[in-house]
């Protein structure tokens, strides 16, 4: 079995990484937070340029057709620069959710295209999510309502907003109204695209965490090199070291945890659900403890407004509990474990 | 007007280098490869060119083991025709390179060869003017501009005294620096769209050149290791001090 990434995903996230790496520095990221909408146009069209917002939408709507396995590298690029838009619910989630609707049906032939050339934002509501991220920006909003899918229009919904810890998050709570006329999927197919839905958002989330890991940790290094103790940098000392290396050593251990999660994802296995749920709590471990020690390698000023350290912190502690906390990831894998005749050993590891 | 770019696959300018503890070369196993810096910005001239409409084809060209193939597949996600990969898995040097290269501008009828000014790997500098020299041709190197007009080149040169200014008859060889241009990031689009990119794949042997090894390499050390600075309270000291080293 090969388990390498092809070059074409490598590709795709080095030059990802590469464009954000001069694109999305943590000061121009601050100046985004602090606007009114917390988006910047600017950087949306930057990153449709470069072909992110077609990603997933297929050739005949004018994307790229890209699947789960693709995604996931750019995922973690994209956490690892915290990445302040809606890009992964409109160009993964909703495009996902919009591609599997019946082939006539009107409203895919209206947005994906606008998906793909960048014009469009569109949020999604789920219910294990409480607030609708970005649905402030959104020219469409999908909302779940007793496993149906609905779309609504701005001034079909009224929005409160709720804070989040994380600045550079935009949440909401959407009241609103199912109708026949915002209905465009019933039930009994809906249940299979909520379910894809949640999992594609949840392995998403991990997978930025997984990159917030990783920026922490950097970020760790980084200041362990240049602060200096008893005429030292503190990185030179064991205990400090040792800290490091333990964020180091979950990240890595998280890593084939996500990538497995992701394959099963895009072929669609049966046990998609529980490793997505697996790779959600590793990388969710990764990054709250690459959060704790890099913020005590920074002697707790990490979590001062000034340091880079917070805006990394604040959006590992936001994406750790977005689509499914850790109860809620929990409880899918011991469903799955404690179910009757469940299939578990070292033989059923790639089944 | 057809231009062959040269393009060579290094460890990437972000890998913190790893000398091998026997002194017998760097560390590549596990290493992150990834297309020469300076390539990429001779990559980055030749698709400029084409958008002002002065060339029509662009074809990229490596030598190397199959792995070069990616960087190829690189070239041609910033914009290249097509490429051709000169399959070589042992070492090769500079003038190695060089005849093949001189071999596949004559047999392609390109009127220019761009090629970054050296590679981050070994620095050695020498391969687009041993291209020139082998086919008779003029070379400008190290140009920070590039302009085409007809059957000549007008090439702006980072020189010690200021700027240069040269121009050349075509076919030349025009070797760039780091000031030319800011090679665009590769878009997924791109990227995709480069799969569909022929490559074509030949021996040393289809351009007529043997393997040479005109230079052996004997040691490689990392550099030493910074030593630990002296603090002095006053100009004198500082003098002194400088003195006493032979730096004044």
């Amino acid at each position: 079995m090969d388990f390498a990434f092809k070059d074409e995903h490598i590709a795709f996230s080095d030059s990802i990484r590469k464009f954000l790496m001069v694109e999305a520095a943590p000061e121009w990221l601050r100046e985004i937070w602090e606007t009114e909408t917390g988006r910047s146009r600017e950087l949306r069209g930057k990153l449709a340029e470069q072909g992110l917002t077609a990603l997933s939408v297929p050739e005949e709507f004018g994307g790229i057709g890209a699947g789960d396995l693709e995604w996931v590298l750019i995922h973690q690029e994209l956490g690892y620069y915290a990445i302040p838009d809606s890009l992964i619910d409109t160009a993964y989630l909703a495009t996902y959710l919009l591609n599997r609707l019946p082939a006539d049906a009107a409203l895919k032939k209206t947005w994906l295209p606008k998906i793909a050339d960048g014009s469009a934002r569109i949020a999604v509501g789920h219910p294990v999510n409480p607030m609708v991220a970005d649905a402030q920006n959104a020219d469409l909003i999908l909302m779940w309502h007793d496993d149906e899918v609905h779309a609504l229009a701005k001034d079909q919904v009224k929005l409160s907003f709720n804070p989040s810890i994380d600045m550079s998050r935009r949440l909401y709570k959407v009241t609103w109204t199912p109708s026949e006329a915002t209905r465009i999927c019933p039930a009994r197919l809906g249940k299979q695209l909520w379910d894809g839905v949640l999992d594609r958002a949840a392995l998403a989330g991990a997978a930025q965490l997984v990159g917030l890991t990783q920026r922490m940790l950097d970020l760790g290094i980084d200041y362990s090199a240049t602060r200096k103790q008893f005429g030292k940098p503190i990185g030179s000392f064991q205990a400090v070291k040792h800290h490091l290396a333990d964020v180091a050593v979950k990240a890595e251990f998280a890593k084939p945890v996500l990538y497995r999660a992701a394959y099963a994802t895009e072929r669609e296995q049966a046990r998609r659900g529980v490793y997505v749920s697996h790779a959600k709590l590793a990388a969710g471990e990764a990054a709250w403890l690459g959060a704790r020690k890099s913020m005590q390698v920074h002697g707790a000023m990490g979590y001062t407004w000034e340091t880079d350290l917070q805006m990394f912190m604040k959006r590992a502690w936001a994406l750790d509990a977005a689509w499914g906390d850790r109860a809620f990831h929990k409880k899918r894998i011991a469903d799955f474990i404690l179910a009757d005749g469940a299939r578990l050993g070292p033989g059923e590891t790639f089944a | 007007m057809k231009v062959l770019v040269s393009v060579k696959r290094v460890v990437d300018y972000n890998v913190r280098i790893q000398v091998k503890s026997d002194g017998s070369g760097v560390v590549t196993d596990g290493v992150k490869f990834s297309m020469n810096p300076f390539d990429e910005i001779a990559m980055e001239e030749a698709v400029r060119l084409r958008e002002k409409g002065k060339v029509t084809e662009i074809v990229a060209v490596t030598i190397g083991g199959a792995k070069n193939e990616e960087t190829l597949r690189s070239a041609l996600a910033f914009g290249a025709d097509r490429a051709i990969h000169i399959k070589e898995e042992g070492e090769v040097q500079p003038l190695t390179a060089a005849k093949a290269f001189a071999a596949v501008l004559k047999k392609e009828g390109a009127q220019l060869f761009l090629c970054g000014k050296q590679a981050i790997d070994d620095d050695a500098n020498q391969t687009g003017q041993m291209v020139a020299s082998l086919l008779d041709i003029a070379q400008a190197t190290f140009a920070s501009k590039v302009e085409v007009d007809g059957s000549k080149a007008q090439i702006t040169r980072e020189i010690d005294a200021g700027l240069e200014t040269l121009e050349v008859d075509l076919p030349a060889v025009v070797s760039v620096d780091l000031r030319l241009n800011e090679p665009r990031y590769l878009k997924l689009p791109d990227i995709m769209k480069a799969k569909k990119k022929p490559i074509e794949t030949i021996g040393l042997g289809d351009v007529g050149v043997a393997v040479e090894a005109g230079t052996k390499t004997v040691k490689v050390a990392p550099p030493p290791a910074r030593a630990k600075g002296v603090m002095v309270k006053t100009v004198d000291e500082l003098v002194s001090a400088l003195k006493a080293k032979g730096l004044v």
